[in-house]
């Protein structure tokens, strides 16, 4: 007959319009900026360098890899030198990460043999210059290793045992003598202090509840 | 000889004007739009209310969108050919305009009774139209419905006969 | 003191009128020395009032514009599984205040080639007669603003003239797709306007008038609960209603019948090249259309300002036509578009008959003897199986095609 398809079909739409008032799992929306999707572990954005216990102590030795096998060329970095001998120390004096360059491919990640440069989660980084606004230096990309451990606790707990047991083999046969404090051709690095985006160790805020809404 | 009149003749003659001088067809057809509201003006001002709404629904609703669509289906927007002053079509027309001219004067001359302004406060409600339609004129309302009736049915023959020559 | 709340427009606009006047005195006491003439007064008084039903209703069904647009957007998103618009004000309630502005701020832009007169003009030729449309609407006990007495034939005379403007917004623009899209409109519209006006004709024939305040005073029934007399319980009023519905759709160029404006197809149809504010105005003229549309389903089926006595008269000519208007919301968000030809077949081989038999049918009704109970169960009976009848036969001839083969004219 003529219709019944129309008033079955205007049936299932009063339908779904009654349930969106009380079902939550009909409405599928994630109300932005109040709401986040929870990422999943292994999602990543941007890299980040990470350190054990202070800013000072930063894992990456300068060896330059990352720098040569980035695909789009936005790392660079510059040795720090001693300031009194001249001789390169192992540590980068310049790190410069583009983030408008930047695209996101991880390999910087794998091929660290120090795992000293990680993969961020932040994804939130809008700027206003589009130029240099986003050139981060080594101050703005340095996090430190418990952060990491937020961001990906599975890969940071594979970390931290890898390091423990290279350390362990490494300490006992090599026992250096104390080497007498350097002092550096540049400044002890900058706190943290980003260029535009906002501040890098802000972990992902909670669900908030969602907004009020008909 | 009032303001309304003087605007509403102004309305109806210059829209009729210009859908016989524009070189846009398209213009034309509006502008002959604008004569039949001026018509329609016209019959609100007589008092005939029901003429003057059916004239809107049917001539503008009905009639000049035939004519935009035959327009627009033929592709044939401006005069091409303009015939110049004093050629022999344009003396045949001056000629033709004239006879209708004078035939119409005449005819209103000697019709002495319609010169005059008709009485105030005549109103024909749609209930007299109505009755006069079914008694007095009854045959003229049949005659016509039978032609809307094979006009009808002489497009869908030739709409059918379309079809079934792609066929 | 209900009489009060329903009569509280009249009031306030007779308070302003008065004020108008007692203004116009002291000027010209001021200015001559002596109060204005009784005619004078009179007609500074018509001015005031013209001026104010004017400003009333434009006033009153922008507003009805906007809480429409807001409506739809919230319905439709609701129906398709998300919220609509919650970020500018309560519940996103000021979102067309937004798009307002959006709107008024966008560059104007006129292609080059467009006919220049034409496209400037047809913004408002189109927004012209669906404003005019509210002039001849009982909008609460003795509140229409006209008296006229062909006030059906107006409506619908003035509804035509909004396709004139239509077909000149596709024209003037110089675009394949605008005039594919206003041929396309103004050939639906002229095709449903039959359909319209012939639903409405069984109203007119047993009310016996065509002035829409007659017509709402034929439904009204003593009492409290002012409903019985609705043309809609009977049932020629009822398929009267549905086609008006149906057809009322088709003629506002919404879905399922929107393929002028199809979205998906056509990019905006007929209004593909006009931007900001003209834009606005079609899309203002689209939805008073509507609104006026729904304004005379209300006056014609569903008993007009009728309503209990609980709320004012006015409340339910409004309640009245935003429940057709979420009506037509719903239907939005639930059907396909029809294609042109089915659209145009459905018009022709399925409303016009059914229309037609439809008059037959109230004039049956008008003749059948209702003075008893058992007289009036008797007429609603035997109406409502020629009503009945009569769909069926209709859907068994539009349904018929479902299962024959289709024939391609040109792939052969």
């Amino acid at each position: 007959m003529l219709g019944n398809g129309m008033i079955q079909g205007l049936l299932v739409t009063a339908r779904n319009l009654i349930r969106s008032y009380f079902d939550p799992e009909c409405l599928t929306t994630i109300q932005y900026p109040e709401e986040r999707r929870t990422l999943p572990e292994n999602s990543r954005c941007f890299p980040f360098l990470v350190y054990d216990g202070t800013p000072d102590n930063l894992r990456c030795v300068a060896c330059k890899i990352c720098e040569q096998e980035c695909p789009p060329q936005c790392i660079y970095i510059e040795v720090e030198r001693d300031a009194k001998t001249g001789k390169p120390v192992r540590r980068p004096r310049v790190f410069d990460i583009d983030y408008s360059v930047c695209m996101q491919c991880q390999i910087c990640a794998e091929v660290c043999p120090f795992d000293a440069i990680k993969m961020d989660q932040i994804y939130e980084l809008s700027g206003t210059d589009r130029f240099g606004g986003m050139l981060m230096n080594k101050g703005a990309l340095l996090k430190s290793n418990e952060y990491y451990h937020q961001m990906h606790p599975t890969e940071a707990n594979e970390v931290d045992a890898r390091l423990s047991q290279s350390k362990k083999k490494a300490s006992p046969p090599a026992a250096k003598p104390a080497a007498a404090p350097i002092t550096l051709q540049s400044a002890p690095p900058p706190r943290p202090t980003p260029s535009a985006p906002p501040s890098p160790s802000v972990p992902p805020t909670p669900p908030v509840p969602p907004k009020s809404d008909v | 000889m009032d303001v309304t009149f003087i605007i509403l003749s102004l309305i109806t003659v210059v829209g009729a004007i210009w859908a016989v001088t524009l070189r846009n067809l398209i213009h034309g057809v509006l502008s002959l739009v604008l004569f039949f509201f001026g018509v329609a003006g016209f019959f609100f001002y007589l008092n005939a209310d029901f003429v003057g709404w059916v004239q809107i629904l049917v001539y503008v609703g009905a009639v000049a969108i035939l004519a935009i669509f035959a327009i627009m289906l033929t592709h044939n927007l401006t005069a091409k050919d303009e015939p110049g002053f004093f050629s022999l079509r344009w003396l045949t027309g001056m000629a033709i305009a004239a006879a209708v001219g004078a035939v119409l004067w005449f005819a209103i001359k000697n019709n002495a009774a319609m010169l005059q302004t008709a009485p105030a406060g005549v109103t024909s409600s749609v209930a007299d139209i109505g009755r006069k339609m079914m008694t007095d004129w009854v045959v003229p309302f049949e005659v016509v419905s039978l032609l809307l009736t094979a006009a009808m049915i002489g497009a869908i023959v030739i709409a059918m006969e379309q079809i079934s020559h792609r066929k | 003191m209900y009489n009060f709340f329903d009569q509280l427009i009249l009031t306030l606009g007779a308070w302003v009128v008065g004020l108008v006047v007692a203004c116009g005195n002291g000027v010209s006491k001021f200015c001559c020395g002596q109060p204005l003439s009784e005619a004078a007064a009179h007609n500074v008084a018509a001015g005031t009032e013209i001026v104010l039903i004017c400003v009333t209703i434009y006033g009153v069904f922008a507003l009805c514009f906007g809480l429409a647009t807001w409506l739809e957007r919230k319905m439709l998103a609701r129906i398709q599984n998300r919220y609509g618009p919650n970020r500018v004000g309560p519940f996103g309630l000021f979102q067309f205040v937004a798009d307002g502005v959006k709107m008024l701020t966008k560059e104007d832009i006129v292609p080059a080639r467009a006919d220049k007169l034409v496209h400037f003009l047809a913004p408002a030729v189109v927004l012209a007669p669906a404003l005019l449309m509210f002039a001849f609407l009982p909008f609460g006990r003795n509140m229409a603003p006209t008296n006229l007495d062909t006030a059906v034939i107006a409506f619908f005379a003035v509804g035509a003239g909004s396709e004139m403007a239509l077909f000149m917004a596709g024209w003037g623009s110089r675009n394949k797709y605008s005039i594919l899209g206003a041929m396309r409109a103004v050939a639906q519209m002229i095709s449903y306007e039959i359909p319209l006006v012939l639903a409405a004709v069984p109203v007119v024939m047993v009310v016996g008038s065509l002035s829409t305040s007659q017509i709402v005073a034929a439904q009204g029934a003593d009492g409290f609960l002012d409903m019985s007399r609705w043309f809609v319980w009977t049932p020629w009023g009822f398929a009267g209603f549905i086609l008006f519905l149906v057809a009322a759709t088709a003629e506002s160029n919404r879905c399922p019948f929107d393929l002028p404006e199809g979205e998906s197809e056509l990019v905006a149809g007929f209004h593909v090249e006009y931007s900001g504010f003209k834009f606005a105005l079609f899309f203002m003229a689209e939805y008073i259309g509507m609104m006026a549309m729904a304004g005379l389903g209300v006056t014609l089926f569903l008993g007009g300002w009728h309503g209990p006595k609980l709320l004012p008269s006015w409340m339910w000519f409004m309640g009245k036509g935003f429940l057709i208007v979420c009506w037509l919301i719903w239907l939005r968000g639930t059907l396909p578009r029809l294609r042109v030809d089915q659209l145009m077949a459905f018009a022709w081989k399925a409303m016009l008959p059914f229309a037609l038999f439809n008059i037959f049918t109230t004039a049956v009704w008008f003749h059948l003897p209702k003075a008893t109970l058992l007289q009036s169960a008797v007429a609603w009976l035997v109406t409502a199986a020629l009503v009945a009848a009569a769909y069926w036969v209709v859907s068994r001839f539009v349904c018929r095609r479902a299962g024959a083969l289709r024939v391609y004219h040109y792939a052969s």
